[in-house]
């Protein structure tokens, strides 16, 4: 996506033949152009070469700069960012549940708005690329812990401080959705974790009536996984020795008591 | 429904579902069998051991690489300074003789 | 069996932070408790099983009244990470009740604010 705007950049720089540098015309120009514009035009490399290809051309600039502004415009209007970019600038798109069956509960917890709010809209949006209902954030009741300490010795306990501790909870809630896209997307999620926000989440799976047939099937497998866990497991072979419990309690640790 | 067939429920019940048949609500200790290991929760209290600057120093000497802890050059040299002035600390005494001449001296 | 507490101490000190020799004892007891367990809680099934012959029963207890101090969850203190105090430890932040105050002043808890309502 972003090869396209710098293309777009360099088009522009071609046809124009600017010596003012180009980022300076554009950015009054389009006010409404998006952040990642400018940048890429700054980025691009055409923009120094002009600078010095053409400083005679300074003079006559300055009574071009409507046109180029109105031309800019133009381009502005005719061209746009792709869809998913221009996405970004407004509300997460949403798909739409179409039974409402919840699958998968996930709670972000964070000590700070900004921190939950963002990983929110990242999580649905997220969501929706991959095919994902998704509804919320539902702002969950906030956990306050609230602690009063002395401030020094207990002499003097009639000065003391509070301290607090603001939990602050987001539940979004994904509905009918495929558990192996639930699971890449709480995959995709902890892979892009952001700092401070802490996620917990309680998935469903459903399954079919037959479920015990499945189970059975699956039966040989799940025991060859479990096979080397199986082995570790039993009575040590020095300790099995041919003693039983009542032995082992007579003897060992008793013998000191029993002789008093 | 009748007594006998209810407990036959009970115990189909438990059997199914692996639990233990106790009409006559014996103590078991079963209790104690469900409970959790508590050990690895309580023994993970303090924080355990790291990498240290030290440990760093002594990978790297076999491979002729020197390192610099300011800190302790700042130790030792002040250690160097107590021996000089006289401050240094006391000759370990290795027998029970010498310890008990040098508290006479007092 | 011998009843020394050196038994159950690392040959090599395995903490960081704040050291104490109160500090490292918890430890140790924390340790043993850990290690030890499983037996205890054997045990402990045996003294409360009633179907089980009084004799094994009561030797049981015997056993586990004869076991180590230190293998006894009530030899555990909670202690302060930082300062080794024994004393007003917040178990959210293994902190004592100064040691917080002070980290919560310089920012280094997450989330904990001066509160005021």
């Amino acid at each position: 996506m972003f090869s396209y705007t710098t293309r777009s950049a360099i088009g522009v720089g071609k046809r124009l033949r600017v010596p003012v540098p180009v980022r300076s015309l554009s950015s009054p120009s389009l006010p409404n152009a998006p952040s990642p514009e400018p940048a890429t035009t700054t980025q691009a490399g055409p923009a120094p070469a002009l600078a010095t290809g053409s400083p005679d051309a300074e003079q006559p600039s300055e009574p071009r700069v409507k046109e180029w502004s109105q031309r800019l415009r133009a381009l502005g209007e005719d061209t746009r960012l792709p869809r998913s970019v221009q996405a970004i600038y407004s509300r997460p798109l949403r798909r739409k549940a179409e039974y409402g069956l919840p699958v998968c509960d996930l709670q972000l917890r964070s000590y700070s708005v900004q921190n939950v709010e963002f990983f929110a809209d990242f999580a649905i949006r997220a969501a929706y690329y991959l095919n994902l209902p998704a509804s919320g954030p539902v702002p969950l009741p906030r956990i306050v812990e609230r602690w009063t300490v002395p401030r020094s010795n207990f002499v003097h306990k009639k000065s003391q401080e509070n301290f607090e501790r603001i939990t602050l909870r987001r539940l979004i809630q994904i509905k009918d959705g495929n558990p192996q896209a639930v699971q890449a997307w709480l995959a995709f999620l902890r892979k892009h974790a952001f700092y401070g926000v802490g996620m917990k989440a309680n998935v469903w799976e459903h399954d079919s009536l037959d479920v015990a047939k499945s189970m059975d099937a699956s039966l040989p497998e799940v025991e060859k996984t479990l096979r080397p866990h199986l082995e570790q497991f039993g009575q040590r072979h020095d300790n099995s020795a041919d003693r039983s419990i009542f032995d082992v309690l007579d003897s060992d640790r008793f013998a000191e008591r029993k002789n008093l | 429904m009748p007594q006998p067939r209810l407990l036959d429920l009970v115990k189909a019940q438990c059997r199914i579902f692996s639990l233990t048949f106790n009409p006559q609500r014996l103590r078991l200790g079963n209790k104690i069998l469900r409970q959790r290991l508590r050990g690895p929760a309580l023994a993970a209290w303090y924080p355990r051991k790291t990498v240290s600057f030290r440990d760093l120093q002594n990978t790297y000497k076999p491979l002729g690489l020197t390192t610099f802890d300011e800190a302790e050059d700042d130790r030792e040299e002040a250690i160097q300074i107590a021996k000089l002035r006289g401050k240094g600390r006391p000759k370990k005494k290795r027998t029970a003789a010498e310890s008990r001449s040098a508290k006479k001296k007092k | 069996m011998s009843k020394a507490a050196s038994m159950f101490r690392s040959k090599k000190l395995d903490l960081s932070g704040f050291v104490n020799t109160r500090l490292i004892r918890d430890h140790n007891k924390r340790n043993a408790f850990e290690q030890m367990e499983p037996e205890r809680q054997a045990l402990r099934y045996m003294i409360r099983n009633t179907t089980l012959p009084q004799r094994v029963r009561a030797q049981a207890q015997l056993q586990l009244s004869q076991m180590h101090v230190y293998t006894r969850p009530t030899q555990i203190k909670n202690r302060c990470v930082a300062s080794g105090t024994a004393r007003s430890v917040f178990r959210d932040f293994r902190l004592n009740r100064f040691q917080f105050r002070m980290q919560a002043l310089a920012g280094e808890l997450p989330g904990v604010k001066k509160a005021s309502w």
